[in-house]
């Protein structure tokens, strides 16, 4: 008898068990998930008494598709489709690309399967190996004018639509240093790698210990940092192209390379006062937000992709966060010491290959409808708070983050250089990053295999 | 009359599971070695011939046998510690201990969770929890985060994977107990076997059946780990505890060497083929009736 309410309850046990593991699966919470449906935002009201924006009448009925691989942005792309639909008579069905889904197998595996999206959200890398195979040609389409130096062409054609400006550098939070310093920090003051470590010095003095968050991650390390060695090069993605090829066939050493070199002291710097010197390789990514908003930490290498993160650890629309470039020598003229990088990060294919001329036409007005209507000029930037490259927006983003990059563009103190690699650089050449950052390497170590993975490239 | 009558059950039964059979797998597999021969990207819409160029492409991508090297490691380990906590643990709760069907089932609950939670929540625990432990107390062994030192951090994926995987064997080890056969064992301590000569002569070759399954599942889930190494490590630190399923993904989907990367899979298959086969083949053999 005794054994028989024992084996009740441990299969009652065992079902409540794999009930809550069921349910964990889909409420488990990752950072980068898409927007909290518990969470309360404060959203910006959008005006759409205004709209100039003529709608095709012959394109009403149609259904397009758009997959999106940039999941902060699911909520505000849902409701811009919802609109656009009211207005246009065009439906958007917005698909995300999961978390940990790469957006290129996602696409690849929706045109093997014969059913690609219309639209597309890529990265450029992604948009120049699908270019000439499957993209519609984009050259003619008005608002390239209003972007024209923001655009990615393969072979003189434009098969995308850049959606957004994304920059980098080490983000400051300037409450912090204020308090630390018990002056006003100015940050057009620090303008050498030797101000920089002034700063910190000062900044240990009065206290905060270790003042830099370094991440650990290989596509911060071999992305985000690593890529600056080829992108000073002149500042233009022309510049970084060509130092790539160079290195490739072997006319730039990059043992005797001052970017190289320079690239390396400026990390040296960070790795230096780095909050996680003891164990850099167990920083959490997470906690260096938390850090960041709490005082913990004066910096932040990162980019304006971290404000949601930055704002889930308390961090408000109104604190003074900004951006400082990522000094690399101690020449005041030097561009890299003055200007942090800014550029086109995510872009817009249309597919030309299965989707019928209708389909093609109404997505193309949606681009538009996104560069030239009021309500889509808003929308973009209030509610999926992105800086759109478009010269003709006149909508301002909110968080101080993109306002600092959006300012810093509009002043010319930003450079637009962004380095094409083969896809896997920042996985193999953040790996070897990493060795360095825990100190398991020494330099000539991480040239070399710099130099390896270009020598493998065909 | 009854080759008639047999045509149409064969129709009936077998076809619709032939069918499923070779719809989603030796279809898929004889395209899959066909890829292997093409340089396809995965993308362009004509697949060119290049014959054995891939398989030169693999013998050239020394990750790919650090990879397979530490696999082996990983394996050896794991199958080992996997079949003798197992095997022990099960022995133990067949003996009638008090509240043993509650530790059975608390013993199999972590093979309930999902390969994936399991290690952010691991990860969790060594990074954070681990660490917090270690600041509190001092102990040098929990310092820093076992993901960021290349040999804890496999220590640490082998110890996941056999918390993981013990329950599923303990179970299978617990039928193999209980199916055992109580006269044999009396007739043994009759005739004055006990302890170590009881367990080795007469349980362990009663229970070859049961160590036949294990093996098999042991190793051949070993070889093809991926989503606790996904999670746990992810390859971390630097590259250091990539296992060859999760090099393959990369190479292909990462790094875009489809041909390289399918190529990579098919010698990964057939290892693990070769080596479980063997296996099965050793083991059956041990199998004795009682």
């Amino acid at each position: 008898m005794r054994k028989k309410v024992l084996t009740k309850v441990i299969a009652s046990g065992l079902a409540a068990t794999m009930m809550v593991t069921t349910m964990t699966g889909c409420t488990f919470g990752f950072a980068s998930d898409p927007d909290d449906p518990n969470e309360v935002v404060e959203e910006e009201p959008i005006d759409t008494s205004v709209d100039t924006f003529e709608y095709d009448t012959a394109l009403s009925g149609t259904n397009i598709t758009l997959l999106n691989s940039k999941a902060e942005i699911q909520v505000a792309l849902e409701a811009m489709g919802e609109i656009y639909e009211e207005k246009s008579g065009v439906h958007v069905e917005v698909m995300p690309v999961t978390d940990g889904d790469s957006p290129y197998t996602k696409v690849v595996s929706l045109y093997n399967s014969g059913n690609p999206p219309t639209l597309s959200i890529l990265d450029t890398t992604d948009v120049i190996a699908l270019a000439e195979e499957k993209a519609a040609d984009l050259t003619d389409e008005p608002w390239t004018a209003e972007a024209e130096d923001y655009l990615t062409r393969v072979n003189d054609r434009v098969y995308s639509f850049p959606l957004c400006i994304e920059g980098r550098g080490l983000i400051y939070n300037k409450a912090v240093i204020d308090e630390a310093l018990g002056e006003e920090f100015d940050p057009k003051s620090i303008q050498t790698l030797d101000d920089f470590k002034a700063l910190l010095d000062r900044l240990v003095a009065a206290g905060i210990e270790k003042p830099i968050s370094l991440a650990k991650e290989d596509w911060s390390l071999g992305a985000h940092h690593l890529q600056y060695v080829y992108e000073t090069y002149d500042g233009t993605s022309e510049g970084a192209a060509e130092t790539i090829e160079k290195i490739k066939d072997g006319s730039l050493d990059l043992d005797n390379y001052n970017r190289m070199t320079e690239f390396m002291d400026a990390f040296d710097v960070l790795k230096e006062y780095n909050v996680a010197k003891g164990d850099p390789l167990g920083a959490d990514y997470d906690e260096m937000a938390i850090d960041l908003a709490d005082g913990k930490t004066a910096f932040w290498f990162n980019g304006n992709w971290a404000w949601p993160n930055l704002q889930e650890a308390g961090a408000e629309n109104d604190d003074e966060y900004g951006f400082l470039p990522y000094f690399m020598n101690n020449d005041k003229d030097d561009f890299a010491n003055q200007q942090i990088q800014g550029s086109p990060s995510k872009q817009v294919m249309l597919d030309g290959q299965i989707a019928s001329e209708q389909e093609q036409k109404a997505a193309k007005q949606f681009l538009n409808w996104i560069v030239y209507s009021e309500i889509g000029q808003q929308m973009i930037v209030k509610k999926a708070n992105i800086i759109p490259p478009f010269k003709n927006n006149p909508y301002e983003p909110a968080d101080p983050l993109s306002r600092d990059i959006y300012n810093r563009v509009q002043e010319g103190e930003a450079f637009n250089a962004s380095a094409i690699v083969p896809n896997d650089h920042w996985s193999v050449l953040g790996a070897a990053m990493q060795k360095y950052l825990a100190g398991r390497s020494d330099r000539e170590e991480l040239v070399q295999s710099i130099k390896d993975y270009w020598a493998e490239q065909e | 009359m009854k080759t008639k009558s047999n045509g149409k059950d064969f129709c009936m039964f077998a076809l619709p599971g032939m069918f499923c059979f070779f719809a989603v797998l030796v279809v898929p597999f004889v395209y899959g070695v066909y890829l292997t021969l093409t340089d396809w990207n995965g993308v362009a819409k004509v697949k060119n011939f290049i014959g054995l160029k891939n398989f030169a492409g693999v013998m050239k991508d020394t990750q790919f046998w650090t990879s397979l090297l530490l696999t082996f490691k990983y394996v050896i380990v794991v199958v080992l510690l996997v079949n003798i906590i197992a095997f022990a643990v099960a022995y133990l709760l067949t003996r009638g201990i008090k509240g043993q069907n509650f530790f059975r089932a608390g013993f199999f609950t972590p093979n309930l969770i999902g390969g994936i939670v399991l290690g952010y929540i691991w990860q969790f625990v060594f990074s954070r929890v681990f660490v917090n432990i270690g600041e509190a107390t001092g102990w040098k062994l929990f310092e820093v985060s076992w993901l960021s030192d290349p040999g804890k951090a496999f220590a640490a994926l082998v110890l996941v994977s056999v918390w993981q995987l013990s329950g599923y064997m303990i179970l299978i080890y617990v039928a193999g107990f209980m199916g055992l056969n109580e006269d044999v064992m009396e007739a043994a301590s009759i005739d004055g076997a006990t302890g170590w000569i009881k367990m080795t002569k007469i349980v362990l070759p009663l229970m070859m059946s049961s160590i036949t399954i294990c093996l098999f599942l042991t190793l051949s889930r070993a070889f093809m780990v991926y989503d606790v190494n996904l999670s746990l490590t992810g390859g971390a630190p630097y590259g250091t505890t990539e296992m060859a399923a999760m090099h393959v993904y990369e190479k292909a989907f990462t790094s875009r060497q489809f041909g390289v990367g399918q190529a990579e899979a098919l010698i990964l298959f057939i290892v693990v083929a070769i080596i479980s086969g063997t296996q099965v083949y050793f083991t059956k053999k041990q199998e004795v009736e009682a």
